[in-house]
C-alpha cells in the first residue's frame, strides 16, 4: 500500500508576480485644498524635471474704481520691485541665477503671478515669488521710474489693432467694472502713486481671493508654505461691483484700410449652463483657422461672408466668459470700401444658426473642435496651470479633462439655437476702428 | 564706546568748532555728494528735499554776504537731525549687494 502524504506538497504558485521595476513614480492626481481662510491649494505631482508654481489672485482691472484706473497695469509691470525680503536687484539675479523665470499675466478679472524652475530650486524661487505677491513695499521712486513703462507696454500692445477695439468693445458693452481698460489711460499715465499700488493691494490680494497652484511640486509642500506664508491678509477685501451690461457703441475712425469690427450681445457667465453651449456655437459659425495659413473654408462665417463680397476678409465668433457675465458675437476684419457687407453677412450666418438651419453634424463637427482645442490648451504645463488656476480661484473645484468633454458633449442642438436665439434678440454692442466711411452703425444693422 | 559722556561732550565741541551751524545748515546739508549721496538724494521725499534747498540757499546768502545768524537762530547740537542717513543707509546696502552678485 502506497502512503500517500496527507499534505499535497504545495505547488510553486507559477510566476509569482514578478516586481516590476518602476522607472518612474506613477503621476499622481491633482489633490485640491481649500484652507479655512479661503484660500485654495491645488497642486499635480506629475513628477517632471520643470516645476510650475503659480499664485491666482482675483485682483484684475474689473476691481478697480475711476480713481485708480491703470492701477492693475501699472502692478503688473510692478512684479520686480524690491519688496520686504529681497531687493529688486536680488529678485532678479536669483532667479536668474537658478535659470528660473517669474512672469505676471493679468485679465479683468484675475492677475497671475507664475515661476517655472528645475524641481530642486523650487525653495528659492517659491521665497520670490511669495515676496512679490504679499511683501511689495513699492518705493515711491522705484513706482516712478517705472511709470514710463507703462508708455511703451501700451505702444507695444496697440501695434495690434485688436486689443484697441476689444478695449473699446468692453468700454461700450458694460457700465462698470468689466469697462474698465486693461491698459493705463493715457492721462493716468505717470499719476500712479505708490499709496493706490499699496491700497489696490491690500484690498484685493487677500487669502480669501487667491489661490496657490503648483505642477511638479508635492501637495504638503504647498500646503506648509501656504499656512506660514499666504496667511497675512485675511479676509474677502473689497467685493467688486456687479458688472452691468448697457450696450453701446464705440468708433474709432483712423488711416487703416482695414476695418476690425467687434459686434456682440451678452453671453454666459463662467461656469452657467449656457457657457458650453455658447461656446459650441462659437466653434459652429468658425472659431479661427484650424490649419495654420489656411481660408478657414470649414468656418460658417467664411462661407456665409464669401457670398457677399471677393475682396479678403477674416472673420470668427468672439466668445469670452467672465465670472457675471460674457459677450458673445462676431470679430470681423475687412477692407474699408465693404464692411458693411462683411458685417452683415457675418450676421445672417448667426441669424440662420437661431432660426434652426444647422444640421447635427455640424453641431458634432464643432463639438469636436472644442474638445480638441481644449484638450490642447491643456496640454502644456502652462496652459494646464492657467486652467486649474482659473477654475480653483472661481469655484475651488477642478473638473477633470474627461469631465469637461462629456460637458462638452451634452450640450444639445437646441441648446446651441437657444444660444444663438439670445444673441440675435439681445441688446447688441459694437466697437470698431479703421476707415469708418462705410461701416454701418449699430441701428442699421 | 567707553566713557560715554566724554565722547558726547567732545563731538559737541567739534560740531561747534566746524561753524556750519553758524549759517543755519545741518550734517546732512554739507556732505560731499558723491555718487550714493547723489542717489540717496534723488529718493528724498519732497518737503525734506526742498527744506534741504532752502537752508543751502540761506546759507550761500549769508556766505556772499560775509554774515552769520544771530546766536539764537544757530542750529543745536541736539537739534541736528539726520535726514539723509536712512536713505543713504539703504543705497549703501544696494551698492554692496550688486558687487558682491558681480564678484560671484
Amino acid at each position: 500500500k502506497r502512503l500517500y502524504s496527507l499534505k499535497v506538497a504545495p505547488k510553486v504558485a507559477a510566476s509569482a508576480k514578478v516586481e516590476r521595476v518602476k522607472l518612474s513614480p506613477e503621476a499622481q492626481d491633482l489633490e485640491i485644498t481649500k484652507l479655512p481662510n479661503g484660500l485654495v491649494i491645488a497642486s499635480l505631482e506629475n513628477f517632471s524635471p520643470a516645476s510650475r508654481i503659480g499664485v491666482f489672485i482675483k485682483a484684475g482691472s474689473r476691481y478697480e474704481t475711476t480713481s485708480n484706473l491703470g492701477t492693475a497695469h501699472l502692478l503688473r509691470l510692478a512684479s520686480n520691485l524690491t519688496t520686504k525680503g529681497a531687493s529688486s536687484f536680488k529678485i532678479t539675479r536669483g532667479i536668474e541665477a537658478v535659470g528660473g523665470s517669474l512672469s505676471v499675466y493679468s485679465t479683468r478679472e484675475k492677475m497671475t503671478y507664475s515661476v517655472e524652475c528645475l524641481r530642486d530650486y523650487v525653495d528659492t524661487v517659491m521665497e520670490y515669488l511669495l515676496n512679490v505677491t504679499t511683501a511689495p513695499e513699492f518705493r515711491p521712486w522705484e513706482v516712478t521710474d517705472l511709470q514710463p513703462q507703462l508708455k511703451v507696454d501700451k505702444a507695444i500692445a496697440f501695434q495690434n489693432p485688436q486689443v484697441g477695439v476689444l478695449e473699446n468693445l468692453h468700454a461700450a458693452a458694460y457700465k462698470n467694472a468689466l469697462s474698465n481698460p486693461l491698459y493705463c489711460p493715457d492721462y493716468k499715465i505717470g499719476k500712479i502713486t505708490s499709496e493706490q499700488l499699496h491700497h489696490f493691494v491690500q484690498n484685493n490680494f487677500t487669502s480669501a481671493r487667491m489661490a496657490l497652484v503648483g505642477i511638479g511640486v508635492k501637495h504638503s509642500d504647498l500646503k506648509q508654505v501656504a499656512e506660514q506664508f499666504l496667511n497675512i491678509r485675511s479676509g474677502a477685501g473689497s467685493s467688486g461691483a456687479k458688472a452691468i451690461y448697457r450696450g453701446g457703441e464705440i468708433r474709432e475712425q483712423n488711416a487703416d484700410s482695414l476695418v476690425h469690427a467687434a459686434i456682440v450681445a451678452e453671453g454666459a457667465a463662467v461656469g452657467s449652463a449656457e457657457a458650453n453651449a455658447f461656446s459650441v456655437l462659437q466653434h459652429v459659425l468658425g472659431a479661427g483657422p484650424l490649419i495654420k495659413r489656411g481660408s478657414n473654408v470649414t468656418s460658417k462665417l467664411s462661407q456665409g461672408i464669401a457670398k457677399a463680397t471677393t475682396q479678403p476678409f477674416d472673420a470668427s465668433a468672439f466668445n469670452v466668459n467672465y465670472s457675471d457675465s460674457g459677450l458673445f458675437g462676431v470679430y470681423t476684419i475687412s477692407q474699408a470700401p465693404n464692411a458693411a457687407e462683411v458685417i452683415k453677412a457675418a450676421l445672417n450666418q448667426i441669424k440662420a444658426v437661431a432660426q434652426g438651419t444647422i444640421t447635427d453634424a455640424d453641431v458634432t463637427k464643432a463639438k469636436n473642435q472644442l474638445k480638441a482645442t481644449y484638450l490642447m490648451s491643456v496640454e502644456t504645463a502652462e496652459g494646464l496651470l492657467n486652467e486649474i488656476g482659473s477654475e480653483s480661484l472661481v469655484s475651488g473645484t477642478h473638473t477633470s479633462p474627461s469631465d469637461v468633454a462629456q460637458k462638452i458633449d451634452s450640450v444639445a442642438t437646441i441648446d446651441v439655437v437657444n444660444a444663438a436665439k439670445k444673441f440675435v434678440s439681445g441688446k447688441k454692442s459694437m466697437a470698431a476702428s479703421g476707415d469708418l466711411g462705410n461701416t454701418p452703425f449699430l441701428d442699421e444693422l | 564706546s567707553g566713557g560715554g559722556r566724554l565722547l558726547e561732550s567732545i563731538r559737541k565741541w567739534y560740531y561747534n568748532a566746524a561753524g556750519f551751524n553758524k549759517l543755519g545748515l545741518m550734517r546732512d546739508d554739507v556732505l560731499y555728494e558723491d555718487d550714493d549721496v547723489k542717489e540717496a538724494l534723488k529718493r528724498l521725499p519732497e518737503p525734506l528735499y526742498n527744506e534741504r534747498i532752502f537752508r543751502m540757499k540761506r546759507a550761500l546768502d549769508l556766505s556772499l554776504k560775509h554774515q552769520i545768524l544771530p546766536k539764537e537762530q544757530w542750529v543745536k547740537y541736539e537739534e541736528d537731525k539726520r535726514y539723509l542717513e536712512p536713505y543713504l543707509k539703504e543705497v549703501v546696502r544696494e551698492r554692496l549687494e550688486r558687487e558682491a552678485w558681480n564678484k560671484k
